[in-house]
């Protein structure tokens, strides 16, 4: 089951969510306990600093004098201690505060002149070591500790306050997602239903209301709908063409067959009416027309095609071909639909000149941007009379009433360049026969 | 002249056959691709008919796969819906000339003769040599002028000699190509007809008998 956009961009966004908020959450924790530290360590430093401001030196002994300045050190269970310590008889001085709740101070050997900061059994310790020249034994430790569990409770509550606040952002977040979502993807709901009601022919168009991302492929689906209904409405048109214009020589068969002496010539002449009207129905009926997407055709390619095939049919006139092609002339359409063009074109040319055919293919510009291919098809044969070139080109004149011969294939042709949105002109060629110029939008 | 016809629709095949071998032609008719092939690989031929719309193999295919086996007989097809896309490939295929259906079969008739003239080298329908024309669509055979009578047979193996010319023909070749398969193959009997052609002729004298091997036509040197 392929899963639906929605829930694409709502499990991405919130496993995005998710790591972001949990390596946010890491390094501000991570953060917010190194200056928790390092301010422990500053207030014990300010409590060495207190200490030493009141030891001095009595007869080679040092002396606790009064007048501390941390209060703190002298009242019970205040959570800060402090003590002063010699390597030969251990503790000189503790302070009141370590002494009744037992404090036991771990005696770390550290560099004259460094602060080493340690943490064991439930307490932060700073340890001090100086060289007082004079005294019994010259290193002297200055001490300070502090209980871990105030620090501690207030990591703690740091923590509940970001995970709540994390927890609160996260809920929102999903909420928004979820409304953006659904605002963001309702114009694709609503496109799924206009095509479901174009499918039941309850619209005939796409509105025109869709945000500009969409509004390509609402006219896409437009122009492929109208292209549908065009197609069905020239398929049903040729089929209802067909069979109006073979009744009428039906009827003169049928009834001719009835005489005592049927007329073969005239059945004749009217099966060969039938044939032509079923071909040029066909040929109406089965052209694709514009399409809306697809590769475009090459012009040029096509008309190679065609007339090296047509030189093998005709190889008997011996007849000289004159080419001037553009070298790429592409038009978006169905390759079928311009072989028949230039394959009635050309074979009427070939089929209809003395000796000579000249093909010319250029791409014009018609002005506001817009280009078209011009095709010339010239031949020196005898031409087409003036009234037969109206007969072809005239619009909406069922085939039926034109009369068979030269025109079947053109008339063929003029419908489908019309199609196109092309234009088709016969005229007299400067070789002597008759040039036929097509134009098809680029 | 032996012709292959290559159609599926029966009433047009026989209709096809029919009217062929009424206008003299040698006919084999197949009913499919495959057929056709094997007709157009075991035998040769004069030219062949082929539908482009056949079953088990499409009348393109079969032109290819023949062509590529340098069967080089001049080849007719036959398009259904007379479209544009089906005589482009038909012609790029290999086949040398089209007819869209519905036809009538003097189209077909005049169109394999000028594809078979064409093949000899002929431009024009009259073959001609020197004192001897033969009308090809007329069917008629004149010599310096006089228009002479042919039998049906004696006409068949002129038109082939000439269509054949400076090169060996032999007897057997010309049953091939002339009659029908139910016809009785004694060569006794081709070399009747040369023999009474010969003799119309005069003095036209350019049907040479290459002993134990045939015939050959002398065609006159193009000027």
């Amino acid at each position: 089951m392929n899963p639906s956009i929605r829930n694409r961009l709502l499990s991405t966004t919130t496993v995005v969510l998710v790591v972001f908020l949990a390596l946010t959450g890491y390094v501000l924790d991570r953060a917010y306990q190194a200056s928790v530290l390092s301010g422990v360590e500053e207030q014990l430093k300010l409590v060495i600093y207190a200490v030493m401001s009141v030891v001095e030196e009595e007869s080679a002994q040092l002396v606790v004098l009064e007048g501390l300045s941390e209060p703190r050190l002298s009242q019970p269970d205040s959570g800060l201690y402090a003590q002063i310590s010699d390597d030969l008889s251990g503790a000189i001085w503790t302070s009141a505060s370590a002494v009744a709740t037992d404090v036991r101070f771990s005696q770390i050997d550290s560099e004259p002149g460094a602060f080493v900061f340690s943490e064991a059994t439930g307490r932060y310790q700073l340890i001090y070591t100086v060289i007082w020249e004079g005294l019994e034994t010259e290193r002297v430790n200055f001490i300070a500790a502090t209980d871990q569990a105030p620090v501690v409770r207030s990591i703690h509550q740091f923590r509940g306050t970001l995970g709540a606040g994390f927890a609160l952002s996260m809920v929102f977040f999903i909420v928004a997602q979820l409304a953006a979502l659904r605002w963001g993807l309702r114009p694709l709901r609503d496109m799924a239903e206009e095509v479901e009601a174009l499918e039941k022919g309850e619209k005939e168009q796409m509105s025109d209301t869709y945000p500009l991302e969409l509004q390509g492929l609402a006219g896409n689906l437009d122009r492929f709908v109208e292209h549908e209904q065009r197609s069905r409405t020239r398929y049903r048109n040729a089929l209802e063409d067909l069979a109006h214009s073979l009744k009428t020589p039906l009827a003169v068969v049928k009834n001719s067959l009835l005489e005592l002496q049927p007329d073969k010539g005239l059945m004749g002449e009217q099966l060969e009416r039938m044939s032509s009207t079923v071909t040029h129905q066909l040929s109406k009926a089965s052209a694709r027309g514009p399409v809306v997407v697809g590769k475009p055709v090459d012009i040029s390619k096509q008309i190679n095609r065609l007339v090296p095939a047509l030189k093998t049919a005709y190889v008997d006139k011996g007849i000289q071909i004159e080419l001037v092609l553009a070298e790429t002339a592409f038009v978006r359409g169905d390759e079928s639909d311009f072989l028949e063009i230039f394959g009635n074109l050309l074979e009427n040319a070939f089929k209809y000149t003395a000796t000579e055919v000249a093909v010319c293919l250029n791409v014009v510009e018609l002005g506001s941007g817009r280009a078209a291919i011009e095709v010339f098809v010239e031949d020196n044969g005898r031409g087409i009379p003036l009234e037969r070139r109206k007969e072809v080109l005239n619009r909406g004149k069922r085939l039926d009433e034109i009369e068979p011969g030269q025109g079947i294939g053109l008339a063929v042709v003029a419908d489908l360049v019309e199609l196109y949105g092309g234009r088709l002109t016969i005229s007299d060629s400067d070789l002597g026969g008759a040039r036929i110029r097509v134009q098809l939008p680029y | 002249m032996r012709v292959l016809v290559v159609e599926d629709e029966s009433l047009l095949r026989d209709q096809l056959a029919d009217h062929l071998k009424a206008q003299g032609f040698a006919v084999d008719a197949a009913a499919d691709g495959e057929e056709g092939l094997y007709y157009g690989r075991e035998y040769e031929y004069d030219a062949a008919v082929v539908d482009l719309g056949l079953p088990k193999i499409d009348g393109i295919e079969l032109i290819k796969t023949l062509r590529g086996e340098q069967r080089t007989f001049p080849v007719l097809v036959l398009t259904a819906r007379g479209h544009w896309q089906d005589k482009v490939e038909g012609l790029e295929a290999g086949a040398d000339d089209y007819v869209a259906k519905p036809f009538q079969m003097e189209e077909v008739v005049a169109r394999l003769n000028a594809l078979i003239r064409r093949t000899a080298g002929y431009a024009s329908p009259v073959l001609s040599q020197g004192e001897l024309k033969l009308d090809t669509a007329k069917k008629e055979v004149r010599v310096a002028g006089a228009a002479i009578e042919l039998t049906a047979y004696e006409y068949k193996v002129l038109e082939y000699l000439m269509l054949n010319p400076d090169r060996v023909v032999s007897k057997s070749e010309l049953t091939d190509h002339l009659y029908n398969q139910d016809f009785d193959r004694d060569s006794n009997v081709i070399e009747v007809f040369v023999g009474r052609l010969r003799k119309k002729l005069t003095p036209v004298d350019t049907i040479r008998t290459v002993r134990g091997q045939g015939y050959r036509f002398v065609a006159e040197p193009t000027a």
